[in-house]
């Protein structure tokens, strides 16, 4: 067996396990409400956004919904993943997968896959429903590549968070330590963020708020590339025209592509030196 | 196999392993310093032997295991194994030849007990009908489609070590198997050994039991603050350490029993309303002499095994307060060292 099929093998069991547990029929319920929910309450024809905008394109109003990816989705992702690790520690069971003779590499990276996976498969079936909705609601669909960039950022912003979650789970030596640490960092990027972000640009002299102001769009622009959500926005702006923030679709997918690779590489380091 | 035709299949060189612990500073709160673990270990694991590891807890008994298993790394020393009658090699990835059954592995879950195993075999590329041998070989095969929740303790470490065994292992390394085992339970999992160890596996198992490795173990290993003391087969190592021709003679009614021999060489004396009980260290047959003389009702005589503090006393040359049983600190006390002859 090529060492691929293998670490699919594995992951498509963790996959499996995570599909059928109990934990994603809990979860099911909150990402219904936050992904096709949030996508029929913006889509709504009536509706009418802070400031008076209203969007009129589907990319548009899947943007808006995508403040349901952001709220549920990562968090069922680091609810997913948090004791990725942890619970096979405690149980004496990480001992028992560290002495068979698969690579720890190549252990990590199907214990990631596995766990993104079994998150993405949910996400990605209402995503596609939140479009059926969104179509059935204004009538129009999204262009394909809109399409596309959307279900990517959608699917490495969820990425991220299992990753996080993972390592946490690496680290932790128990499971209270696990989820606080994942929940730690999900609330800090989701709510904790603007709060750095204001901190910064009142540090720095910008006017705090000012949304016509661009000294304050481009800070803040440029502050979000150091957030994973404020990334995924990014991306997801690199198909809204009407939107300029200062940050080039080059550094949007770099950022992504730093945010994927630091913290894989650092799951992968972890898993090196992990002691059962 | 008999003990005469065993060879050596892997052989550990100078190996150490040291935990790392937290040694915060100032200005690096995150450093760390090397503590306890196992240091400059020679230890030769024979083909179709069970070894009988034993020291008190925080030996580093589970250190050295892991490390044999190649779940902790060696810092330093060397590894050569001499398996499918090829030479002596460097081993670089203990994992391909060694199985390992951990200590209480809670195995949980509504898995069946042929899943969690074919998913243990997905990392190694077990076929199926290996693993519907090896669930025969434990004695799991009726209950296969049993949830991992509803298996007992028994059960459990069965399951555990046919995990070990997925890969055909030349060495089988058993970390405290008999925690939590019934007697029958024990006794079952003993035979289970004995049958890997004639087929020429050779078995490592951990204990701080002495008793419970009695009649299975041909080879003893002394750990104590992460030396090994002594190794060799059971009789060499008593005879170095003093400790053979131990013998237990016991009779009924009430009767001067310390009488019988030598007061140097009475280590134990039990005298109560059931009878008496005299434990020496000489060939039994003068004290039999003199109880005879003495008219003493005798019951049986039987020779005993030393326990795990008496090991441990000879080979450290240390008196029972002096042998800590704590946890094994970093700094590492000057054992008394034993020769081991080159032939063993």
């Amino acid at each position: 067996m090529s060492d691929l099929k293998r670490i699919m093998k594995v992951a498509a069991r963790i996959r499996k396990e995570r599909l059928s547990g109990i934990r994603l029929k809990i979860m099911l319920p909150i990402l219904l409400l936050f992904l096709p929910g949030m996508a029929w309450g913006f889509s709504d024809p009536n509706i009418v956004l802070p400031g008076g905008h209203q969007p009129d394109t589907a990319m548009e109003v899947l943007f808006y919904a995508s403040l349901g990816v952001v709220f549920g989705a990562t968090m069922c992702a680091v609810l997913m993943a948090f004791d990725g690790v942890s619970k096979d520690r405690a149980s004496g069971m990480l001992e028992v997968r560290l002495a068979q003779p698969m690579p720890r590499k190549h252990q990590a990276t199907a214990l990631i896959l596995g766990h993104a996976q079994s998150i993405l498969v949910p996400v990605y079936a209402l995503l596609f429903a939140s479009v059926l909705v969104v179509q059935y609601r204004t009538g129009q669909w999204p262009t394909m590549i809109e399409l596309l960039v959307y279900a990517l950022s959608t699917g490495l912003v969820v990425f991220w968070y299992t990753l996080f979650a993972l390592l946490a789970s690496t680290s932790a030596r128990e499971q209270g330590t696990a989820i606080a640490f994942g929940i730690g960092v999900w609330f800090f990027f989701t709510f904790l963020w603007a709060l750095v972000t204001t901190m910064v640009a009142y540090a720095s002299g910008v006017a705090v708020g000012e949304a016509n102001d661009p000294a304050w769009v481009a800070l803040e622009g440029m502050l979000d590339l150091l957030s994973p959500n404020g990334v995924y926005h990014h991306l997801l702006e690199t198909q809204l025209p009407t939107v300029d923030r200062g940050v080039h679709a080059w550094q949007s997918w770099l950022a992504a592509l730093l945010w994927t690779v630091l913290p894989w590489w650092a799951l992968h380091r972890r898993m090196e030196r992990l002691v059962p | 196999m008999g003990l005469a035709m065993a060879e050596p299949v892997l052989s550990f060189q100078s190996v150490q392993h040291r935990h790392a612990i937290p040694a915060p500073r100032l200005f690096k709160p995150w450093a760390k310093r090397a503590g306890p673990g196992i240091v400059g270990l020679s230890l030769d694991l024979y083909e179709g032997s069970v070894l009988g590891l034993i020291g008190p807890n925080g030996a580093g008994k589970t250190t050295l295991l892991r490390m044999m298993a190649g779940v902790l790394p060696v810092q330093e020393g060397s590894i050569e194994g001499r398996f499918d009658g090829q030479g002596w090699q460097p081993v670089d990835d203990l994992r391909q030849w060694v199985g390992h059954m951990p200590e209480q592995v809670r195995w949980q879950g509504r898995t069946t007990v042929y899943e969690a195993l074919s998913q243990l075999g997905e990392m190694r590329g077990t076929s199926e009908t290996k693993i519907q041998r090896l669930l025969a070989l434990v004695g799991l095969r009726s209950r296969k489609d049993e949830a991992l929740d509803n298996l007992s303790q028994g059960m459990r470490q069965r399951l555990s070590i046919a995990a070990a065994l997925l890969g055909s292992p030349k060495v089988l390394l058993l970390d405290e198997p008999f925690n939590g085992l019934d007697p029958v339970a024990a006794e079952a999992f003993a035979a289970l050994v004995r049958t890997l160890a004639s087929k020429g596996v050779s078995v490592v198992i951990s204990s701080h039991m002495v008793a419970q490795l009695e009649g299975l173990i041909d080879r003893i290993g002394l750990l104590h603050r992460g030396q090994l003391l002594d190794e060799g087969p059971l009789e060499d190592v008593e005879r170095r350490l003093g400790l053979e021709g131990r013998y237990t003679i016991t009779g009924q009614g009430e009767v001067d029993a310390l009488s019988f021999a030598p007061a140097d060489d009475v280590l134990e004396h039990h005298q109560d309303d059931d009878g008496w009980s005299l434990t020496v260290k000489q060939d039994p047959q003068s004290v039999l002499s003199a109880a005879m003389k003495a008219e003493a009702n005798l019951t049986s005589w039987a020779p005993v095994r030393p326990n795990l503090v008496e090991w441990l006393c000879a080979a450290t040359g240390m008196s029972v307060d002096d042998i800590s049983l704590e946890v094994a600190s970093s700094a590492m006390l000057p054992m008394r060292s034993v020769e081991v002859s080159e032939d063993e």
